[in-house]
């Protein structure tokens, strides 16, 4: 009986001790619900490292200065900043700011909070040192005006600070937190306030209703970590979540899930182009390659049948990449599709033969990276090479060992690709193919050319746009002239939503959602 | 007893330092490091080594070793060269999740498995025998993560009567009080809680303890037809005792020894490993925490993980020992 009664008084007792900590459930109709395949890593700007998931948490939380116009992503609008001028000789950009706008805390937007972040970034990120080291001053002229010099000109300079690591933060919520502390309490502009952060389980956003651009649309945005993609897919199509990103282009084919959900009038499917780049590369600067000589290489070109990849890998979820730079690109010189090599076999074969080149005498082993995706596309090239005689062999490689042999030119061919994490041609060219910085990462590996490293520097510091896009015009068709590899495709940006989810906005380069304009019906 | 206690318990230190020993050099072997996992393939040297300046990677082996070791003594386990938290405390949130799992999955399967194994161990070559046989083939044979979803598709998709994965509905917000959600539920009073967490439990449940159901009926029938073999056995029912008291209080008690050990071995195997479980159902758990840790290079959070584990498992082992001395009454002799 005493038993009895110390139970009952527990049920009664206990709820009432612990109730602070109860469970918050919300309207399904307001609420958003994200599949994402991993934990986010740095939910702030002077954290984060580029890493898909934290980035999009914080285009969502906080706003950058700047940022790209949708549908197109051509255009820059102002967000935090109403306007701006650039310097003609490109070292000075002076920003007019919006005013009235707060923080999530209340604080007030204003030019030292810019100033702040950017340098807080700056110092506390080593991620973006290379190009925020640039800034050499933030000044402070008003409340409302901010003058960022750069230390040489840099025009993509716009570009980055549209990027995650560009937002602005709360200067108060960073001195209350601490600079460790504010990654779990991120305080922004943004549309949507941090709520609560779950290890490997979700993060919650909560509606922020003074929006400068307007409250959002919904209450609430949930991001569920479902690590397994299968499962994502099974989740999607019982309504156990709304997004799913195609995220982890590397290792997912996104084609067998769109043929399978089309048929599904429950699921919509956003496609947007990206700026992703796939391609089969050379050893473009070892002389005692099998590759070095060019006709080799050309002959290689020809023998690829790019159509046939595109529909019978991707099914139509990949688009052609003609030269360095996609074809979406502002900078995108026309001329490369009529310069793109053709699917020839005969030529390509003719072509081994002029170079006085057995094919069954080269022996190429084929290096990419692991996963279903790469798998198929290397298959799909050692048939095509076969086709000419050349016996490949695959190797798929984990992603820290590839990178030691590519970067130490261990390799004759290899899949590689670049997915750009600020929209300007400079993030395709500059690092890819700069003979300076051949052994710096997972480059072209351009042979020694400084007439042409002068021209890309020369690009990447040219302030007037339609200058700095000839000069990109005629780098492109130089760098297809020295065959450095073959373009194999371009991934498009594939986005499953629930059919009643409408406003979504997909940035291409980075690839991450905007959620403010969103709701369902 | 109690010097059985003690020197079992000092055993594990020094087999604990040389999982640590082991486990430090070994993941420092592994090509690549965390600055280059976690950059990813558009990083520039600079970068990654401006982060691996920022990590402490430089320093050679030796002295990281040696700092680590001091960090163990007063608790710290090093931060998560990932998420920048404490490893200790990124454990501690997950570990209820994997119990709470591997605590389920084992109940289920002694629930399961023992019953099965004893009435096809008093009914052999029947039906019902073939059938367990088959039933524990297949048990133990299919892989889990195909296991995992024919239920999804079945359960979730088709019938529609349970949740396709994680561990509460998405749309309940929750602060975690001890980190066992049922529990929790349990003391806020929240019954839906309660009831969307057992609901969220089922189906991997179903699927670690398949494995463990299906190896316990197998091995709890072979045991208990040796035993019911034995001469005491005769002697039990020649005295007069009914066919159920032979059964459990002598035939079921002798064969529990093995059975003992398997069941032990397992739950703390699936403290562990249930990756796959883990990771399909998104299970915010340890094993997975573990894996995806191996995959970044995360040294402090690889090393941490071993040692917990290694720890819960001879931890584990030890219990079981323990319960042997209280089954066995000649295991309880020699104890002593």
């Amino acid at each position: 009986m005493k038993l009895l009664n110390l139970l009952a008084g527990a049920a009664i007792a206990l709820p009432l001790a612990f109730y602070p900590a109860y469970a918050q459930s919300t309207d399904p109709l307001k609420t958003l619900v994200v599949a994402v395949p991993s934990d986010a890593v740095g939910l702030e700007p002077g954290a984060n490292k580029a890493e898909p998931v934290g980035s999009e948490v914080i285009l969502n939380v906080f706003d950058t200065l700047v940022a790209w116009t949708a549908p197109d992503f051509t255009q820059l609008e102002g967000r935090l900043a109403e306007s701006w001028t650039v310097s003609p000789e490109g070292t000075e950009i002076d920003f007019k700011l919006r005013e009235g706008v707060k923080f999530h805390d209340g604080t007030d937007f204003d030019a030292e909070a810019v100033k702040f972040s950017l340098e807080r970034t700056k110092s506390i990120n080593t991620y973006v040192e290379a190009t925020f080291g640039l800034i050499s001053d933030i000044a402070v002229v008003s409340p409302t005006e901010v003058k960022i010099t750069l230390s040489e000109p840099y025009p993509a300079f716009l570009s980055i600070l549209a990027q995650p690591q560009a937002a602005i933060v709360s200067p108060a919520a960073v001195a209350e937190y601490g600079d460790a502390g504010f990654a779990t309490h991120p305080v922004g502009t943004g549309p949507f306030k941090f709520n609560s952060y779950q290890a490997d389980t979700n993060i919650v956003l909560d509606a922020n209703p003074d929006y400068f651009r307007g409250a959002p649309k919904l209450e609430r945005i949930i991001y569920r970590v479902i690590p397994d993609a299968s499962t994502r897919r099974l989740e999607l199509e019982n309504a156990g979540v709304d997004v799913v990103q195609q995220q982890g282009q590397l290792s997912a084919i996104a084609a067998e899930d769109v043929a399978a959900l089309q048929s599904n009038s429950d699921v919509t499917i956003l496609e947007a182009p990206s700026q992703i780049i796939r391609q089969l590369e050379f050893n473009n600067n070892n002389p005692d390659s099998p590759v070095a000589d060019i006709k080799v290489r050309q002959a290689i070109t020809h023998a690829i049948d790019y159509d046939g990849l595109l529909q019978g890998v991707f099914g139509g979820t990949a688009e052609r990449v003609y030269g360095p730079l996609t074809s979406n690109s502002w900078a995108y010189n026309p001329k490369m599709e009529e310069l793109a090599p053709a699917y020839d076999p005969e030529l390509a074969k003719s072509l081994l033969a002029e170079a006085g080149v057995d094919p069954a005498s080269l022996e190429l082993t084929l290096y990419s990276f692991q996963g279903p995706l790469w798998g198929a596309v290397a298959t799909f090239v050692q048939a095509n090479l076969a086709d000419i005689g050349i016996n490949a062999t695959i190797a798929q490689t984990e992603f820290p060992a590839l990178r030691a042999l590519q970067t130490a030119g261990q390799f004759d061919v290899a899949l590689d690709g670049r997915q750009p994490w600020y929209n300007d041609p400079d993030a395709h060219i500059t690092i890819g193919y700069l003979s300076s910085l051949a052994d710096t990462a997972m480059t072209f590996r351009m042979p020694e050319d400084a007439a042409l490293d002068a021209e890309i520097l020369e690009a990447q510091q040219t302030v007037d746009q339609d200058a700095r896009k000839q000069l990109y015009f005629d780098i492109q068709e130089k760098i297809a002239a020295k065959v450095p590899g073959a373009y194999l495709f371009s991934p498009k940006l594939i986005v499953f939503t629930r059919a009643n989810v409408k406003g979504l906005v997909i940035n291409s380069a980075p690839p991450l959602n905007e959620y403010w304009g969103v709701y369902k019906e | 007893m109690a010097s059985f206690l003690l020197r079992r318990l000092l055993a594990l230190i020094p087999v604990l330092i040389l999982v640590l020993v082991i486990v430090f050099s070994l993941v420092r072997l592994i090509p690549g490091d965390p600055a280059v996992t976690l950059l990813g393939p558009g990083a520039t040297d600079q970068q990654i080594a401006a982060l691996r300046a920022q990590m402490r990677l430089d320093e050679p082996f030796y002295l990281q070793f040696i700092n680590y070791v001091i960090g163990l003594f007063h608790g710290d386990m090093g931060i998560s060269l990932k998420s920048g938290a404490p490893v200790l405390s990124e454990i501690m949130v997950r570990l209820p999740a994997t119990l709470e799992l591997a605590l389920s999955a084992t109940l289920v399967a002694i629930l399961v498995g023992i019953p099965i194994g004893v009435l096809s161990a008093t009914r052999p070559n029947s039906l019902f025998d073939h059938f367990t046989r088959v039933f524990s083939l297949v048990g133990v044979s299919m892989p889990a993560f195909l296991l995992a979803l024919i239920l999804q598709l079945i359960f979730a998709t088709y019938l529609g009567w349970l949740p396709v994965s994680g561990r509460l509905s998405p749309y309940i917000i929750m602060q975690p009080i001890t980190g066992f959600v049922i529990i929790d539920g349990i003391l806020t009073g929240q019954w839906d809680v309660v009831w969307s967490a057992i609901r969220y439990l089922v189906l991997p449940t179903a699927v670690l303890a398949a494995f463990l159901a299906a190896t316990l009926g197998r091995f709890v029938r072979n045991t208990m037809l040796e035993v019911m073999s034995e001469d005491f056995i005769r002697t039990a029912r020649a005295k007069g005792l009914s066919r159920s008291q032979v059964i459990i209080q002598h035939g079921l008690r002798n064969s529990l020894l093995p059975a003992i050990t398997v069941i032990g071995l397992k739950f703390a195997e699936m403290l562990g490993g249930a990756i796959l479980t883990e990771t399909i159902f998104a299970w915010p758990g340890i094993g997975r925490f573990m894996f995806e840790a191996i995959k970044n290079r995360d040294y402090p959070v690889i090393q941490g993980t071993t040692l917990v584990f290694s720890l819960l498992f001879m931890l584990t082992s030890v219990l079981v020992d323990l319960l042997y001395g209280v089954i066995d009454p000649r295991v309880r002799k020699r104890m002593k």
